[in-house]
């Protein structure tokens, strides 16, 4: 039952898959409160920003970017095994990401457009979210992730508690900043009623609507969304772009989706399955994402 | 200006409004009052009257909301907006404590809250009954919302009548508007030249004659009052409240929930823009070592999906509509009983910045008709205030509500302080349970009821509340199963280690219900921890009983609780005591099978006895009925509910279950008191 020992510094590693690098740029970007975290972990794997280089094993692995070729379904595979705690950061690892767009395209016919030497391009067919190729044990969405999310995580892995990531949707801090609603004084299309909170309601605040980037909240009742985006006279056409975003291959997102270009109604992809644990530390309960945390007994 | 025909109406000109706007901010006031932003008329700071919104108006409906153009230079010819005055009255996050950890010591260090002094120009009829109806929860009843007081307290209110209404207004029906009767300091109708001023307190009384105002002539007040009374006829009476709670109540299974469900996101807009919602969460923010944290209090919402969810997962509110059915229910039903006034004002917010438009008022009609007999009166109603009389049919549980004692001084924010203790050691129970005795108690604590739980905290993790499973003069013992982050800290402590511990908390067993009778105690799993300190109680005064009886479950051998306890019990001549588990393998001799075997054959008669049984909910449910049969009268069987619970005071909104707040009211509830909210589904 012990704590983790307070003295115990933690390995941390930063691994990249398909993205953009904007993520792992996120807990660079903590300035002061990363060399707090600092003093207590090291960063041993971190390619964006450290020279020198390991190949684990890691107490704390933060997973950037989507599976999409071959060789990083298998990279994916041995970290895995690296990794005491496994936690997909952003929009690609937990989703597919952006590129996942191309799950609902004819790869090869874009593959031969694009590139004069097309038989060198290892690409898989789809663009999927690391947890649909390996357990992962908590993730933090976003495109990019909240810093404030990240810094919550690192520090409630420190002292051993429950990262408290507020499990809403993104009206809720809308609300809490004193936003207003976007769709009830604009009708514009925002997403923020089924889409999860972690952001701190950033767009809406600039008068932006949300477009979805820390995916689906649960439940997320995306069919009374559309409903309503249509009788304010949106075509389909106009409310499955709206879907086909940053995290268009979330489960509750991609039945809705229609990118632009798309070839197929759905990608050929499976079920996102529910983050969860196998690894941890001893004597720790699972770590998850969100849920309440202890009862009265 | 209705019913004012008393008070002295003074008249003040549309030039010299600013006079009032600094009037209201000398001696460093701040003002908050309507002002143009991001297209809407939201409350903010106002440092002089052109900030304020002249000629601008407002067209409101479901899920709808646009500024429009006045054709006049009206300052308050617009409604309601998305913001309400709780923003600052309840601000969205609060600190609450501060806790540290320094070596084995812990301490604990409420915030002051320390508000600024407000003025609140602009209140409108509902938004001055949303304010009574916050100070009916957060100020006046037993415990009583620290910071909500003092922000209370320091807020002067300039209320304004209603000559203009949208369309999704129901103040008429709710008793709350458009005219505005009492609770303000200032009271202010607007005409096209100027205002109408009137003053209810000395403060409002002072303001008043800072200002170069002159008498109201009695055309100018027939105009107010002939401005005023149209918005009363263009509203009518859309909502049937005579009889709304009943109604509603008597229909917890209609389909329409299942319908609503359908269109509702589960977004919380609503709960969010409801000026009386109060429901909130606390939060941990913490240095990295866990040594120093601070406790904030933030808006929650019956819609979010761990409002309602305890250990291990299981959520009472888990599907849609069960949480629209709880909105709803609550605002129009469960509120009266918990604070004799409805939860809604009619301002229609809900209605207006709901994102697919769903209305409340269609809602109330469609699952909780007027019956057809009552035909709708198209007349005048006179208006109600919402501190209405509505008696509830069925007593709530509510005891302190109507006393007029003054409640506690909440310096947390949430009722009592934490007060650290000591453990003095720690027994393992079972594989993940333990339990943990605790030293240098407070003597308020000490002297909890068998019963009763506190609050637990280590600090930078989130307080728990845990059932009491031993009183002694200097002891406090806690059983802890490890089921999450903050039981593991917990059940992780050695001696000499410290916790914070809040209360006690609850209505406890009501042991003197049983003296003189025949005592039936049935425990299974955990559920035996809270019942010890009542088995204590109960052998300790044994002559004051009749026949004790003692029914304890386990799921299997391993998960037995209080072995030496138990062992004692099993060899009192004066107690009938009997054991069991659900699943055991050969090493095991004792009975096998559910709790409700060891007595459901039994020969006593159980007609003049007084059952106390705590265990999951279903085991309960089988209890329950098994005693029943028995002959037990549904007065004399206690059992204890499970909710989430936060603050453990009534204050939070986690913990309700149909009219209950669990923590304040129960946990300990009999079954008649429960009625059928005892298993219901989704409640």
């Amino acid at each position: 039952m012990g704590r983790p020992t307070t003295a115990a510094r933690l390995r941390v590693g930063v691994a990249r898959f398909t993205s953009c690098g904007g993520c792992q740029l996120t807990l660079a970007g903590l300035h002061e409160a990363l060399l707090a975290v600092a003093d207590r972990v090291d960063i041993v794997e971190f390619a964006e920003v450290l020279s020198p280089r390991s190949s684990g094993p890691y107490d704390l692995l933060l997973v950037e970017g989507s599976v999409s070729t071959p060789d990083q379904a298998r990279r994916i595979s041995e970290l895995r095994r690296q990794a005491r705690l496994l936690v997909t950061i952003g929009a690609c690892a937990t989703t597919g990401g952006i590129q996942a767009l191309r799950n609902w395209s004819d790869g090869d016919a874009w593959r031969a457009a694009v590139y004069p030497q097309p038989q060198f391009i290892h690409a898989l067919r789809t663009s999927t979210p690391i947890s649909e190729h390996v357990t992962v044990d908590a993730l933090l969405r976003g495109c990019p992730i909240d810093p404030g999310q990240l810094a919550e995580l690192v520090t409630a892995l420190l002292v051993g508690r429950r990262a408290q990531l507020l499990d809403a949707t993104v009206c809720m801090e809308c609300k809490a900043r004193g936003t207003v609603c976007l769709i009830s004084s604009q009708g514009a299309p925002c997403l923020g009623p089924v889409t999860k909170s972690g952001c701190g309601a950033i767009c809406p605040a600039f008068g932006r609507a949300c477009y979805g980037c820390f995916g689906p909240a649960h439940p997320a009742n995306v069919e009374a969304l559309k409903a309503q985006f249509a009788d304010q006279g949106r075509s389909d056409e106009e409310i499955g772009r709206l879907f086909a975003g940053f995290t268009a291959n979330a489960p509750a997102f991609r039945a809705n989706a229609r990118p632009p270009l798309a070839v197929l109604d759905q990608p050929p992809v499976g079920p996102e399955p529910a983050a969860r644990i196998s690894h941890g530390f001893p004597g720790v309960p699972p770590l998850t994402a969100s849920g309440d945390d202890d009862a009265r007994q | 200006m209705p019913g004012t025909a008393e008070a002295t109406v003074s008249f003040l000109a549309r030039a010299d409004l600013d006079e009032l706007i600094q009037a209201l901010r000398a001696g460093g006031r701040r003002l908050i009052g309507p002002t143009v932003s991001d297209g809407a008329i939201v409350y903010d700071e106002i440092q002089q009257a052109a900030e304020l919104p002249h000629g601008w108006g407002d067209e409101q409906g479901p899920g709808h909301y646009r500024l429009t153009r006045r054709d006049d230079e009206r300052t308050f010819g617009f409604v309601v907006g998305p913001t309400s005055w709780k923003r600052f009255t309840f601000p969205p996050t609060v600190p609450l404590w501060r806790a540290r950890r320094d070596g084995t010591e812990v301490s604990f260090e409420s915030a002051e809250p320390e508000p600024a002094p407000l003025a609140f120009l602009g209140v409108r009829g509902c938004e001055l009954a949303a304010l009574g109806v916050q100070d009916r929860v957060l100020r006046d009843g037993p415990f009583a919302d620290a910071d909500f007081r003092a922000r209370r307290a320091n807020a002067l209110i300039v209320a304004v009548e209603c000559t203009t209404s949208a369309s999704t207004c129901f103040c008429t029906s709710m008793g709350t508007g458009p005219e505005v009767r009492a609770g303000y300091d200032l009271r202010l109708t607007e005409l096209d030249e100027g205002f109408l001023l009137d003053a209810a307190s000395d403060a409002g009384t002072a303001i008043l004659q800072r200002l170069p105002v002159r008498a109201a002539t009695d055309a100018e007040q027939a105009r107010a009052s002939t401005a005023v009374a149209a918005v009363r006829e263009e509203l009518g009476d859309p909502v049937m409240t005579d009889g709304l709670r009943d109604r509603l109540l008597a229909n917890l299974d209609s389909p329409g929930w299942a319908s609503v469900a359908e269109r509702c996101l589960t977004c919380a807009n609503c709960t969010l823009v409801c000026p009386t919602c109060f429901c909130t969460s606390v939060g941990q923010a913490s240095d990295l070592d866990g040594l120093d944290s601070t406790a904030e209090r933030h808006w929650d919402s019956c819609f979010t999906p761990g409002f309602a969810r305890v250990a291990g997962g299981g959520d009472f509110r888990a599907r849609p509509q069960d949480r629209y059915r709880q909105w709803l229910t609550h605002k129009f039903a469960t509120w009266v009983d918990q604070f004799g006034t409805f939860g809604c004002v009619g301002c229609g917010r809900c209605i207006a910045w709901c994102p697919v438009g769903i209305d409340v008022r269609q809602e109330l009609a469609a699952i909780a008709p007027p019956p057809e007999s009552a035909a709708r009166s198209t007349g005048v109603r006179e208006a109600r205030f919402v501190v209405r009389a509505t008696a509830p049919a069925r007593e709530p549980l509510v005891q302190a509500q109507a006393s007029p004692a003054p409640a506690p001084v909440a310096p947390a924010g949430t009722g009592l302080d934490f007060l650290p203790a000591v453990v003095r050691s720690s027994f393992p129970e079972t594989a993940d349970t333990l339990t943990l005795v605790l030293g240098d108690v407070d003597p308020a604590i000490l002297a909890a009821r068998p019963g009763q739980f506190v609050m637990v905290e280590r600090p930078a993790f989130p307080a728990v509340p845990i059932s009491i499973s031993r009183l002694s003069e200097v002891h406090l013992d806690l059983t802890i199963r490890a089921a999450g982050f903050a039981t593991a800290e917990l059940t992780g402590l050695g001696p000499g280690e410290g916790v914070g511990l809040r209360g006690p908390l609850g209505r406890g067993w009501p042991i003197e219900a049983a003296v003189g009778r025949d005592v039936v105690i049935v425990a299974g799993g955990i559920g035996l921890a809270p019942l010890r300190p009542l088995v204590d109680r109960v052998l300790s005064e044994r002559e004051r009983f009749g026949a004790v009886r003692l029914y304890v479950g386990a799921r299997t051998p391993r998960d037995r609780l209080f072995g030496l306890d138990i062992s004692e019990w099993g060899t009192r001549d004066d107690v009938e005591f009997a054991e069991t588990v659900d699943r055991a393998g050969a090493e095991w001799l004792g009975r096998v099978g559910v709790v409700t075997h060891l007595f459901d054959t039994a020969e006593w008669d159980g007609s003049q006895a007084v059952a106390f049984v705590c265990g999951p909910e279903r085991m309960m449910q089988a209890a329950a009925a098994t005693l029943l049969a028995r002959g037990l009268a549904p007065e004399r069987v206690y059992v204890t509910m499970e909710r989430h619970m936060e603050c453990g005071v009534g204050l939070c909104g986690h913990c309700q279950l149909g009219g209950f707040f669990v923590c304040k009211d129960g946990p300990v509830f009999s079954l008649a008191e429960l009625g059928d909210a005892f298993g219901r589904e989704g409640l």
